[in-house]
């Protein structure tokens, strides 16, 4: 469409996306806007719209990483998000290939029963989960938030690995099976290679799922040791006096991660969506 | 019409092969050996998944219904198995004259929040398959909402709305849209309109992604085509992109339908359900009976009802999406 588009037309439509894009991305030019301006110059009635050039301060960041345990809410959320995305990237690939390779009874009623825990509201899930995790003694523990939250993913993530498998044609792994290759040597050797692009959107997917967690952290979780960070965050909110410089200053440290991860598995992701959730 | 009776046994559906396979009797002894060891690599691949989905969704969901049936109180979850069997729970719920609020409620929240976001994002999809210069940087941009954790968000929409130096209520003023600042949160009037647009933020990026995908397969030619003919866009749009879109339109909203139905990081942290239950939805209404009132029976039975009534408007709306987008 490129060389068929006029050059005042291609210009329009820069014009059209940057005013849509500067609209959508407010909310987070005022989170940077707030965590460099202090706290005496919004709180009035008419708050300045650019950082002013003589009150601009990063003391919110440097007084936020002193006084509130940023690093270390960071650091749980780091360790629920990697083991939950590496989890259900495995146990998705596995599934998927299942449900896309062998069409069983036992498939079908796993594929039904993927679908329909989907419509189990997190709140009602969360109940029960508490009550098991306090018989083994495991609430208080990263572990149970991370394999909540493996369970909350894997229901989509299966589905989404379903379709990149259903896209690599059978004969490949059948030649490679003639070739002297174990069925699962196949599966290792040539499919997963294949589905690099379905990994990292199943990864990506399962990453920003669980580093947004909220609920199950906020529920498994009492002790603030444990605290991720989003948990940490929602703390401020309810507080009678916040500070917003700060927390608009630890919110987007913990955007940090993500969209780095973001910025690189986007273009995966794109194509995710293309094979795997549409036609899945 | 004579039916011809089915050759192949029916048996053979069950047996864990793949695609029309032979049964298993007509199979030679090295093919059944092949096929026994497919279907132990069927299973064995399969258990990962059976062994989450079972100890962390059917468990829980099984002790979901026990307590529903047996339980109360917090206290009553240490001696469930002792409880009789009642249906008093369900007498409960289904008998508060709540619930229908809260119920109304979680669909205006719902398609408060889907409607707008496919808008958004199909505007934003068109607009993105179009070539243009910067394209590349403001795609990942207009995503990004998408990787931002919900409670970020909504510590970000808190501050916007804050009732006495929010942004939102000096831009309205400044514009002339209104007099004096509105309590957005506080105010039952505009509290569900205050939770719905965070989601919105959070929710159009996904439209993009799945409608961008969808149309960047569509080929070029056809748009070539139709504009040799002199279709206009409006027609370009109804007749070649549309229908390139709307099974995916379709299936995307309802994910996301059935996603924010049960939502829960945006409206407990920005009101918790308040004002006067002006945003309790059924998500919000679970968690408070459980967590802030340790009714756990109740809110257990709430939650079976929940999805019951989950169920109910998704095949609803299943029909509705097929007939209008199928």
């Amino acid at each position: 469409m490129s060389t068929t588009l006029s050059r005042p037309r291609r210009w329009s439509l820069l014009a059209l996306a940057i005013a849509a894009t500067s609209v959508l991305m407010f909310p987070i030019y005022w989170m940077i806007m707030t965590s460099v301006v202090p706290s005496e110059r919004l709180l009035v009635s008419e708050p300045p719209l650019v950082p002013p050039a003589d009150a601009t301060s990063f003391s919110a960041w440097t007084s936020v990483f002193r006084d509130v345990p940023v690093l270390e809410w960071m650091r749980n959320s780091a360790i629920t998000t990697l083991g939950a995305a590496v989890i259900s990237t495995v146990v998705s690939t596995l599934g998927g290939y299942s449900l896309s390779r062998f069409r069983t009874r036992g498939q079908q009623a796993m594929g039904f029963t993927l679908l329909f825990s989907r419509m189990l509201p997190g709140t009602l899930l969360i109940i029960p989960t508490f009550v098991l995790f306090a018989n083994f003694g495991m609430v208080n523990n990263l572990w149970s938030v991370t394999l909540v939250n493996t369970a909350a993913t894997v229901p989509f993530t299966t589905w989404l690995m379903k379709g990149f498998v259903d896209a690599v044609p059978v004969e490949i792994e059948q030649a490679a099976m003639i070739d002297g290759c174990g069925r699962a040597g196949a599966l290792w050797r040539v499919i997963v290679p294949l589905l690099k692009p379905g990994i990292a959107a199943t990864f990506t997917y399962a990453s920003i799922l669980t580093w947004g967690d909220f609920l199950f952290a906020r529920t498994l979780m009492g002790n603030p040791d444990g605290w991720t960070v989003t948990v940490g965050i929602a703390s401020f909110i309810g507080e009678f006096s916040v500070d917003w410089s700060g927390l608009m200053a630890v919110g987007l440290t913990s955007m940090v991660p993500m969209i780095i991860l973001f910025l690189f598995l986007e273009p995966f992701l794109t194509k995710g969506m293309t094979t795997g959730s549409v036609k899945g | 019409m004579t039916t011809e009776p089915q050759r192949t046994p029916r048996r053979g559906a069950a047996e864990p092969t793949g695609q029309r396979p032979p049964t298993a009797s007509e199979r030679p002894p090295g093919l059944r050996r092949e096929h026994r060891r497919r279907s132990a690599f069927a299973y064995l691949t399969l258990s990962p998944t059976l062994a989450i989905v079972g100890l962390l969704m059917a468990y829980p969901l099984y002790v979901a219904i026990d307590l529903s049936l047996r339980g109360g109180q917090i206290a009553d979850l240490l001696n469930l198995e002792r409880n009789p069997l009642t249906l008093d729970n369900y007498g409960d719920v289904l008998g508060d004259p709540g619930l229908a609020g809260d119920i109304v409620r979680s669909i205006v929240y719902t398609l408060g929040v889907v409607i707008p976001a496919f808008a958004i994002g199909l505007g934003l999809a068109v607009l993105l398959n179009k070539a243009f210069p910067g394209r590349r940087i403001i795609r990942p941009l207009v995503l990004l909402p998408w990787a931002v954790p919900g409670v970020v968000v909504s510590a970000a929409f808190a501050w916007m709305f804050d009732a006495s130096y929010g942004v939102v209520n000096y831009l309205l003023r400044t514009v002339g849209a209104i007099d004096s600042n509105v309590a957005w949160l506080v105010d039952s009037n505009t509290a569900m309109f205050a939770v719905i647009l965070p989601t919105v933020w959070k929710y159009y990026p996904f439209f993009v992604l799945v409608l961008l995908a969808q149309l960047q397969s569509v080929p070029n030619e056809l748009y070539e085509a139709a504009r040799v003919d002199g279709a206009s866009p409006l027609r370009q749009f109804t007749h070649v992109t549309w229908p390139a879109i709307r099974t995916a339109a379709s299936l995307a909203i309802v994910i996301t339908g059935i996603g924010v139905f049960r939502e829960f990081d945006f409206i407990f942290p920005l009101t918790g359900g308040g004002p006067n239950e002006a945003t309790q939805t059924l998500a919000i209404r679970i968690y408070n009976e459980a967590f802030q009132f340790f009714e756990m029976g109740t809110a257990a039975a709430l939650g079976i009802v929940t999805m019951a009534i989950c169920g109910v408007l998704l095949k609803a709306a299943g029909r509705a999406v097929r007939r209008e987008f199928g």
